[in-house]
């Protein structure tokens, strides 16, 4: 992410007010290296390693923290006598769901933490292949803020335009097959049933929809730069 | 005796105001879009500044900034000269004041309210032109808004020409050895027509305007062949355009400083002059010849200034209101340097400072900024209000004063 800060070099003067971007950025780089960390700890539990998982939960509470003082501190210099280029309400929704990713994503690791539910055999590759897409769709959504970014260096020229808008496009379609695979997932979960202890079997339900949350947000936060940059 | 060493220490403290105020005018942007560091900046704006006051500063000054006060209406010599002491001493006051809370304020302006002040007092209301006080208050609003206007259009058209095209950096190819060659065809324009420099050289409006049209196409010239050469080296296109707008910023900053040099300098040396006029001729000549070493005194109370207190409104007119990029700065400078330029030839009183502010919310109303802090905006507005009353409420109290000590 550092590399496409070259248009502004970074001023460590306190008396400067900061762009609101910029600190949108910064919640992004920790959104993008919070699902990293997840994504890795969630493979080994999937696959029956729990081990670590501990470790991984605590350190994805800790970015959930970081960024939440980078979020209050976008809000607390965000006064009203600021003129933005997009709406600024909507900056907010964007932030707010920008934030909503970690939340999901604290709560999945706290939640898997209390309980090590071993995943089935037969579940497995398509549990991961469905953590797989939801990452998919995060990185999707990082790569749009990237060319947002850009697209307000440029003071929006069309060009720039059409790359953001197509960057969303991948978000939604990531985002639309990583539903489809929870839905295969959640049948082929009700299928077992007979075999499965019922609070595993809850478990298991909980799990794909804990981490299918995450893509839903990402594709808000997609949704939201799309209604900002609306002509 | 006395007098005139007075007269030349407040002009001197009058010229080191007017510096530290000011400098952010030409420097500000250029610092804010990182084209050059705060030491660079008050150094480069400190020798520009003295070098364009000595040498293109005006010889013949209006001792009475745009004839505001009529002097045929205060009889008394002795009273004028502590007229023009007061003046200088409640500008500098204000203006003082303003740099240490931050806020750029127009001199100019700040030296008109002063001798509206003391003539007031001594003459009466009707001893002021008040219709040049009107001009001057239209200039309030003109100055912002054709600043804004000009800054937004050029903006504009940097991201219709370059931005927009397919590649960013080729365009930039084409387009900025234009850009350059305008530049300097302004530059040059402005050096030659109506100045001292123009006058020497025995140069009229016309010949002024070949020169700067063959010097502008030289210049576009050379930005040809030059930037044939530089960044095609993989770097991100945008990073190249930002890279060229740098180095052009360089260029209006300086010019920028240069030309504040030649022109305000006599905010500082025009009362000094008039004091010089009475204390030698006995009488106030409305245009009076200025000695070098006034022009001297005044550059150089301009460059310490620069140097000493400069960083104070570059910070407000730089980060505050706004961080800007290359491009954006550029835009900031070329329509504030325009501005300046075309009012000065018109012979209206604006101030730079107020077409700086005008010219960076332009570039904001372009979607082409981050943030406008619009907060800073109505302080520096509300600094500029008071700007006129301020200064003449100040200059009347210090005339009393005066007054009743000299003993009338």
């Amino acid at each position: 992410m550092e590399d496409d800060c070259h248009f502004r070099i970074p001023i460590t003067s306190a008396l400067r007010r900061k762009s609101p971007f910029a600190g949108l950025l910064e919640h992004m780089k920790k959104v993008k290296k919070c699902i990293e960390v997840l994504g890795e700890g969630l493979k080994e539990y999937y696959n029956g390693d729990f081990e670590r998982f501990s470790e991984v939960a605590r350190k994805v509470s800790k970015i959930e923290h970081e960024a939440d003082l980078i979020k209050g501190n976008i809000r607390a210099h965000l006064p009203k006598s600021i003129l933005m280029p997009v709406d600024k309400g909507q900056f907010q929704w964007l932030l707010r769901e920008q934030d909503a990713i970690l939340d999901h994503a604290e709560n999945l690791a706290e939640m898997l933490d209390m309980r090590h539910t071993k995943i089935p055999e037969e579940l497995r590759e398509m549990f991961i292949e469905h953590l797989e897409k939801v990452i998919e769709t995060v990185q999707a959504m990082e790569g749009a803020m990237r060319r947002f970014r850009i697209l307000l260096e440029t003071s929006f020229v069309t060009k720039e335009r059409d790359m953001v808008k197509k960057k969303i496009h991948e978000v939604h379609r990531k985002e639309w097959e990583a539903d489809q695979i929870k839905y295969k997932l959640t049948r082929e979960i009700y299928k077992m049933e007979k075999k499965l202890k019922p609070m595993d079997e809850y478990h298991l339900l909980k799990i794909a929809d804990w981490v299918d949350d995450i893509a839903d947000h990402a594709e808000n936060v997609a949704d939201l730069i799309r209604s900002m940059i609306a002509r | 005796m006395i007098t005139l060493i007075v007269a030349g220490i407040l002009g001197f403290y009058m010229a080191w105001n007017i510096g530290s105020n000011d400098v952010a005018n030409s420097m500000a942007t250029a610092v804010g879009a990182k084209a050059i560091t705060f030491k660079q900046a008050v150094i480069i704006a400190g020798v520009l500044n003295f070098v364009g006051a000595v040498f293109v500063g005006s010889h013949v000054t209006e001792t009475i900034k745009g004839n505001i006060v009529n002097p045929d209406m205060i009889p008394s010599p002795t009273y004028m000269l502590l007229g023009f002491l007061s003046s200088l001493l409640a500008a500098s006051f204000f203006v003082m004041l303003s740099t240490w809370r931050e806020m750029p304020v127009s001199t100019t302006h700040s030296v008109i309210g002063a001798m509206v002040g003391f003539g007031m007092i001594e003459g009466g209301t009707a001893c002021i032109n008040w219709s040049k006080l009107a001009e001057v208050a239209a200039s309030w609003v003109l100055s912002p808004i054709v600043g804004a206007i000009l800054a937004f259009l050029v903006f504009r058209g940097i991201v219709k020409l370059i931005f927009e095209r397919k590649s960013p950096s080729e365009a930039a190819k084409v387009v900025g050895p234009g850009i350059i060659g305008l530049t300097i065809m302004l530059i040059t324009s402005s050096l030659l027509m109506k100045t001292n420099l123009g006058m020497m050289l025995g140069i009229t409006i016309r010949k002024a305007l070949l020169v700067a049209v063959i010097c502008g196409i030289l210049g576009m010239l050379t930005a040809m062949v030059a930037l044939r050469k530089i960044g095609m080296k993989g770097k991100d296109e945008y990073d190249i355009v930002e890279r060229m707008f740098r180095k052009l910023q360089i260029v209006t900053s300086c010019y920028v400083a240069f030309s504040h040099g030649a022109n305000d300098v006599a905010n500082a040396i025009g009362p000094v002059a008039g004091v010089f006029s009475i204390a030698t001729t006995g009488v106030l000549n409305p245009k009076a010849e200025v000695p070098a070493f006034l022009l001297a005194i005044g550059g150089l109370g301009i460059a310490i200034g620069c140097t000493t207190w400069g960083h104070k409104v570059m910070k407000t007119l730089g980060y505050r209101i706004t961080s800007l990029t290359n491009t954006r700065g550029f835009s900031v400078d070329f329509g504030a340097a325009t501005t300046v330029l075309i009012a000065s030839k018109l012979g209206l009183p604006i101030s730079t400072s107020h077409t700086v502010v005008g010219a960076v919310i332009g570039v904001g109303l372009a979607r082409g900024l981050d943030a406008v802090d619009l907060s800073v905006v109505k302080k520096i507005i509300a600094t500029w209000l008071v700007t006129v009353p301020a200064a003449a409420g100040l200059s009347a109290i210090i005339f009393l004063i005066l007054r009743t000590i000299v003993g009338g």
